[in-house]
């Protein structure tokens, strides 16, 4: 049994939870707030990277990040009150996200000191957006697949290929991509990291339509694109190894405190709307435990497990197909028993939730990490 | 709807963490890490003066409403139901929490509890001799009496309990810890057969190979692993929140038994056996849904 960890004094947790709570009740806007749904695309994007620069001003930007990086300096305890907080108040989602919670801890941990520099700034200012290149036709859940070439040229790389899924592409300032540099070395030595600027030629991006019909993803085409020497992140061949150590952060708890809120609003839609029907109590009492209980969970991984990256990796992959499968099962039960009212609501809530056991690795991807790297079975 | 990670805690104190590591080093030298198997309707391995000795059985008394949180019980229950130990540690403990009589009383002690459908109440160990029964826990008069006579109860049969008709009655707060805590034991339970069942797959091979290195069993087992921890955090949230005692404690010992079956499931026909005793535990887990379930018709 380990000595329990000292918890953040709940003083300054609760004083930082009350300032942000304030700060965002006068800061959402509230065209956001209130016609969310009806806006125009372009409304849409210019309130979210408004909200980008916002968080900036308000100094709410990169909470768990270092201050001579231009974060706040706090810890996973206060971005969690924070999504949770934003969440309620029905903050917009800003474009960066990939950014934030992925380039900044890569940078932090593999960049240099001109990388950092020149990225990070810009980044938690709101002002640049970045997006994820790693996944391709031929390398989704095997990502170690990546066939995209960066070929070594005078001062740099060009570099080659169609990565796809890639989220917030459309708006992206910066790519981070993972190819190959050394087509012979061995599996997992053959990569390496790139930060690729995506305003330049040689970048096609297209389009993908998901199933509820929104574009939030596209294929992102590189024909010959060069990269400097000083835009790889680690060495030659160790992009891996790069990818790795940002995949395993804490971003899971994150990401689960935005998903909380979510699924929290979606439950009580549904106590608000079928409630009283006795036939379906016993089902909405199981779906309204399983959301407190997530929040527990993610309140269990605060206290124990910051820090300690094997019980992180843990609960990472539990954290990870508990949200998920349980905002599936909510939003199947939504469409299922709502009232006409909240159809359309239901409907996309039920098409867009299909994701969620898909995207950061597929919720079987999830077990496997679970039973072989957690509980040791045989590969 | 308006609490976030900055009111709630899910530790327990330094005296549940002391507790939870003393009873699991009872545990180590008592019963060695022998199967639950070999002791489950024996001699228990751990005799109750080992336990009283120790102290374990008064960790729950309140000294001017001063002592062990719930949440401290928890831990201790938790850490107890991995050995699956066939001794009235848990009633005992929640009635010297809330009996004066209970206190002051030298051996272990039994409390009657309801069974759901008007069955009649069920008491644990009401077959040991020396066991006493506690007429009132918060509640009614306070007094200890000797265990009636009543016909063996045929689930839960490691507990050496009986069905009698007669009632200990329970302030709400007593109800609702007493489903907790034996939703903690059975947590620990839990835990441990997926422990027990995580070697079994290494071990055991098929087609040439360990079965754990099968995906469906990995993934089985990797759902088990979820469950113990959403069941340890529903008993979490059941001691935090007394609102909550109920629905945790039900929803925790739901997860369990979701977990022996998988244990069942993956050691195959050795599974099925009364031998290798699988059993055991998740005839306990039946029984605490049980009383879970009737503590909550009558309380919640
Ligand atoms: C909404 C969304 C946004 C995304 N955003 C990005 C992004 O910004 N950048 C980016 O790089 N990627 C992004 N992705 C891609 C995402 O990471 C991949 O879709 C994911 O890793 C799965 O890869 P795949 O789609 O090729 O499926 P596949 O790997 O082909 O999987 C298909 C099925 O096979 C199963 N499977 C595969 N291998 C195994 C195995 N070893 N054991 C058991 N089952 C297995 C999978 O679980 C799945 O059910 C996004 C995806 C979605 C849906």
């Amino acid at each position: 049994m380990t000595a329990s960890v000292v918890r953040v004094p709940d003083l300054d947790l609760e004083s930082f939870a009350a300032r942000a709570e304030k700060w965002l009740t006068e800061s959402v806007p509230a065209r956001w707030r209130e016609s969310r749904g009806r806006l125009s695309n372009e409304e849409s994007d210019e309130l979210r990277r408004d909200w980008d620069r916002k968080l900036w001003q308000g100094g709410y930007s990169g909470l768990s990040i270092p201050a001579e990086y231009g974060g706040c300096a706090l810890g996973l305890a206060e971005e969690v009150v924070f999504h949770v907080l934003a969440g309620k108040a029905q903050a917009p989602d800003g474009f960066t996200r990939v950014g934030k919670t992925l380039v900044a801890p890569m940078l932090i941990k593999s960049g240099t000191a001109e990388q950092k520099a020149k990225y990070l700034p810009p980044l938690m200012r709101g002002d640049e957006v970045w997006c994820q290149g790693f996944s391709e036709p031929e390398a989704g859940s095997d990502l170690a697949n990546i066939q995209t070439r960066a070929r070594r040229v005078e001062g740099g790389y060009l570099l080659s290929g169609r990565k796809t899924w890639t989220s917030f592409a459309q708006h992206a300032d910066w790519c981070f991509v993972l190819a190959q540099t050394q087509p012979d070395a061995p599996r997992y030595r053959n990569l390496s990291m790139f930060l690729v600027g995506m305003h330049q030629p040689g970048i096609t991006l297209s389009d993908i339509k998901q199933i509820s019909g929104a574009v939030h993803f596209a294929e992102t085409r590189f024909e010959d694109v060069f990269v400097a020497d000083s835009d790889r992140v680690g060495e030659d061949g160790e992009g891996w190894k790069v990818a790795m150590r940002v995949l395993g952060d804490e971003r899971g708890g994150v990401e689960t405190a935005s998903r909380y809120v979510e699924i929290r609003s979606d439950v009580d839609l549904l106590i608000r709307t079928v409630g009283d029907r006795p036939a379906l109590t016993a089902r909405l009492r199981e779906l309204d435990v399983r959301a407190e209980l997530l929040r527990w969970q993610l309140a269990k991984v605060v206290d124990r497990e910051v820090g300690d990256p094997e019980r992180l990796l843990r609960s990472a992959s539990v954290l990870k197909v508990m949200w998920s499968e349980l905002w599936q099962d909510v939003t199947r039960f939504g469409l299922e028993v709502s009232p006409a009212a909240d159809r359309d609501h239901w409907q996309y809530q039920y098409l867009e939730a299909r994701a969620a056991s898909i995207y950061s690795g597929t919720n079987e991807i999830q077990r496997n990490i679970l039973s072989e790297r957690v509980l040791g079975l045989p590969r | 709807m308006n609490e976030t990670v900055h009111t709630m805690s899910t530790q327990p104190s330094e005296l549940g963490d002391a507790a939870a590591e003393g009873v699991g080093e009872l545990l180590r030298r008592g019963t060695k890490g022998a199967p639950i198997a070999t002791y489950a309707e024996g001699e228990p391995p751990i005799s109750w003066q080992t336990i009283s000795d120790g102290g374990w059985d008064v960790f729950g008394v309140l000294d001017d409403g001063e002592g062990a949180s719930l949440r401290d019980l928890v831990e201790l229950a938790r850490a107890w139901g991995h050995g699956c130990v066939q001794q009235p540690l848990v009633t005992t403990l929640l009635a010297k929490r809330h009996s004066a009589a209970a206190a002051a009383h030298a051996g272990p002690v039994t409390i009657a509890l309801p069974l759901p459908g008007g069955a009649a109440p069920y008491v644990p160990f009401g077959q040991v001799p020396g066991v006493v029964l506690a007429t009132g826990l918060g509640r009614g008069s306070d007094e200890l009496v000797p265990v009636p006579e009543g016909t063996p109860e045929t689930l839960a049969i490691s507990s050496r309990g009986i069905q009698a008709d007669v009632h200990t009655e329970l302030a709400a707060v007593v109800a609702r810890e007493i489903a907790v805590t034996l939703a903690a034991a059975a947590t620990g339970m839990a835990e441990r057969l997926l422990a027990d069942t995580l070697a079994f797959v290494k071990e055991r091979e098929q087609f040439g190979k360990p079965i754990g290195s099968f995906q469906a069993v990995k993934h089985q087992l990797a759902d088990a692993a979820i469950d113990a921890e959403l069941a340890e955090t529903a008993v979490i949230w059941g001691a935090e929140r007394p609102d909550e005692a109920f629905r945790g404690a039900l929803f925790a010992v739901d997860r369990c038994i979701d977990i022996a079956e998988t244990a069942i499931q993956a050691q195959g026909g050795l599974g099925f056996t009364w031998e290798v005793g699988l059993h055991f535990p998740l005839r306990q887990m039946i029984l605490t849904r049980d009383v879970v379930n009737a503590l909550e018709v009558e309380h919640a």
